[in-house]
């Protein structure tokens, strides 16, 4: 199979300060990669650098290559263009403040679409992939900070699946929300996996286990170790990731 | 056991310096309001909110409407006006317009509509002078009229604010017009364009020093730049335009704090979805500072409604509403302004006053229902 992302290299400065060192990776179609490690590893970093959200911060500078379908994102590919094909979802939930409706329609409407009865569609099909259509389809046009939490957060997610991605990054998408959301999250992250890939950075072992394929861990900016989530949580090739998971670190 | 609460002599001291420069803050406050209010207060009604403030005279032809009565409708008293120099005269004026009365469609002399309404003077009937005349005597002269027309020269008491009330809502209409756009685009180029440093730093330093500088001085600059250079003259544009300027520095440091204030996180949502930046401004970053600048906008009416200097030295003090964009007006604070100074009444500077107060008032609690009930989302 064909790899989705190819990261060739990758280094990635902070002004002067390194935060990813040397990064190799392959991530293929449909599966869900996790990423882990200790906090300020490099983990939101690295996820930035696969949509370019971090050309928004003063002074980044990055190095390497990172292959979309074999297309250099930071040299091939028009960064807008790049954004609707790979979409992200934050720790925090973070809706606009406005109905759900206009949410989920902001992307297509981003891109040009305008037509009432498209727009219905597509706010209709991502609020049902993202699994929140039930509990909203009548107060669609209120304001989507009224809703919950874990509401809010499968708003984003049907918001980022709006624009028909091929990819979505997950930074912590359950770290702010109870057990009961956070296990819909998962449900519906192994649903969506059926279409597209996703790569979920997360602080939860066991849902590292649960959801994902492989699992990546990182240490001060640099990959330690990437494998089959399976090996990686029973046998370990390094050290460090020994100690990491089995709670010994960090 | 309940413990006593001691209070040692050195917080006794400042305890009591608070509370009397408390009370002393408030006591001003309410004396201020109280002895504005009861000397202006008692003048201010619709006929002070409704009417001219120069009094006008007219020659009008009207109708006698017929099988009534009384056919031209009117119920006359007599009343005293003050001239020049403080004489008195009597005159007589109209205390009531019966329904029947045909007075609302009187014409002027030059064949436009010129409604009688109360308190306007009747100077002429026919031809005849009718000043110092009793009231059963213009009656008669009234009753003995045979034809279904009578021509009369009345005058319209002046006395009323409305030409400074309409000044006033000009002035502050063609100053957000020019200062709104102006301050939120600069505000926008300083927040989501330019990169911080030096130049932001100057600009921001700009703002700041603009908005310390006495509006005295701006009135002097825009005196000579607007009214003399670009030859506006005394004109409603060259006070909106000088507003404008006076209004600038807190608008675009209010926007800015308002933009500031919109968490990153939209913004990331936004790029992260494809959006562009005018598009990530105009749909989601504006929109959700707009409760700030509705305060801003707020504040700055305020702030027009309460400039005298400036527009002294720009919009002269004509007491009537301008005909044009080149025409001089006063704003009320302006015409309270005049007449304290130069006619010494106080009692009309107190009325406007009044007014003045009451509009201040209703747009601070305006500005703080706005950013309650926005600050919840
Ligand atoms: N905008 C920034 N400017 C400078 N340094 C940054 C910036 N963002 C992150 N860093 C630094 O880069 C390193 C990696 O940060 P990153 O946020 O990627 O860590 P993380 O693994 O996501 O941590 P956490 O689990 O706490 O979210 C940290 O040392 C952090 O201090
Ligand atoms: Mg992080």
């Amino acid at each position: 199979m064909e790899n989705k992302f190819s990261i060739k290299n990758l280094d990635m400065y902070y002004g002067d300060f390194q935060a990813l060192k040397n990064i190799n990776m392959e991530i293929k179609p449909k599966e869900i990669t996790s990423l882990i490690g200790p906090s300020g590893c490099g983990k939101s970093t690295f996820l930035r650098t696969l949509n370019r959200m971090n050309d928004l911060i003063e002074g980044v500078r990055v190095e390497g290559e990172v292959l979309l379908d074999g297309e250099d994102i930071y040299k091939e590919i028009d960064v807008t263009k790049l954004r609707t094909r790979i979409g992200m979802v934050f720790q925090k939930p973070n809706p606009f403040p406005m109905s759900v409706y206009d949410n989920v329609a902001y992307g297509p409407r981003a891109h040009g679409i305008k037509k009432k009865s498209e727009l219905d569609e597509i706010v209709e099909r991502s609020l049902k992939r993202a699994a929140i259509w039930d509990e909203v389809k009548d107060r669609i046009k209120r304001n989507a900070l009224s809703l919950s939490g874990g509401q809010q957060q499968r708003i984003c997610i049907a918001r980022a699946l709006a624009v028909e991605p091929e990819v979505l990054l997950m930074d912590e998408p359950t770290s702010a929300l109870d057990p009961i959301s956070t296990l819909k999250v998962e449900d519906l992250a192994e649903e969506l996996k059926k279409e597209i890939t996703i790569i979920i950075v997360t602080h939860n072992m066991q849902q590292a286990a649960r959801i994902s394929d492989k699992t990546a861990f990182f240490l001060n900016g640099e990959l330690i170790e990437f494998d089959e989530t399976d090996f990686i949580f029973s046998t370990p090739r390094d050290k460090r990731t020994e100690d990491y998971i089995t709670g010994r670190f960090g | 056991m309940k413990m006593k609460k001691k209070i040692n002599p050195k917080e006794g001291f400042i305890y009591g310096l608070i509370g009397v420069a408390t009370l002393f803050t408030i006591g001003i406050l309410v004396f201020i309001l109280g002895f504005i209010f009861s000397k202006g207060l008692p003048h201010v009604n619709l006929y002070f909110l409704t009417s001219q403030f120069d009094s006008t005279s007219a020659y009008v032809d009207v109708k006698l409407s017929e099988g009534s009565q009384n056919p031209l409708g009117l119920i006359l008293e007599e009343t005293t006006i003050k001239e020049k120099g403080s004489n008195e005269k009597k005159v007589i004026a109209i205390k009531e317009i019966e329904k029947t009365s045909l007075g609302e469609d009187a014409i002027n002399n030059q064949g436009q509509p010129l409604a009688l309404s109360e308190k306007d003077i009747i100077n002429r009937v026919n031809g005849i002078n009718v000043e110092g005349k009793s009231v059963e005597e213009v009656n008669q002269i009234l009753n003995s009229i045979n034809k279904d027309t009578v021509t009369m020269r009345i005058t319209k008491q002046g006395g009323g604010i409305f030409p400074m009330i309409i000044t006033t809502l000009m002035m502050i209409g063609l100053s957000l017009l020019f200062s709104v756009p102006i301050g939120v685009f600069a505000a926008i180029y300083l927040v989501e364009y330019a990169k911080p440093g030096k130049f932001v730093n100057l600009v921001r330093f700009a703002t700041e020093s603009l908005a310390g500088i006495p509006s005295i001085i701006y009135g002097l600059f825009g005196m000579i730049l607007f009214v003399l250079t670009l030859n506006l003259g005394y004109s409603l544009l060259a006070g909106a335009l000088t507003l404008s300027i006076i209004l600038l520095p807190v608008m675009i440091r209010q926007t800015e704090e308002s933009l500031k204030a919109v968490p990153d996180s939209y913004r990331e949502a936004s790029y992260g979805l494809g959006a562009n930046k005018i598009y990530t401004i105009t749909k989601v970053v504006l929109p959700t500072a707009v409760p700030g600048i509705v305060v801003a906008i707020i504040l700055s009416i305020g702030r027009i409604i309460g400039e005298s200097a400036a527009l002294l030295l720009t919009a002269g003090t004509a007491a009537k509403i301008p005909g044009s964009l080149l025409e001089s007006g006063s704003t009320l604070t302006v015409k309270a302004y005049t007449v304290a100074k130069e006619e010494a009444n106080i009692e009309l500077a107190s009325a406007i006053g009044s007014v003045i107060i009451i509009i201040i008032i209703i747009l601070n609690a305006l500005s703080k229902l706005i950013s309650k009930k926005f600050s919840k989302i």
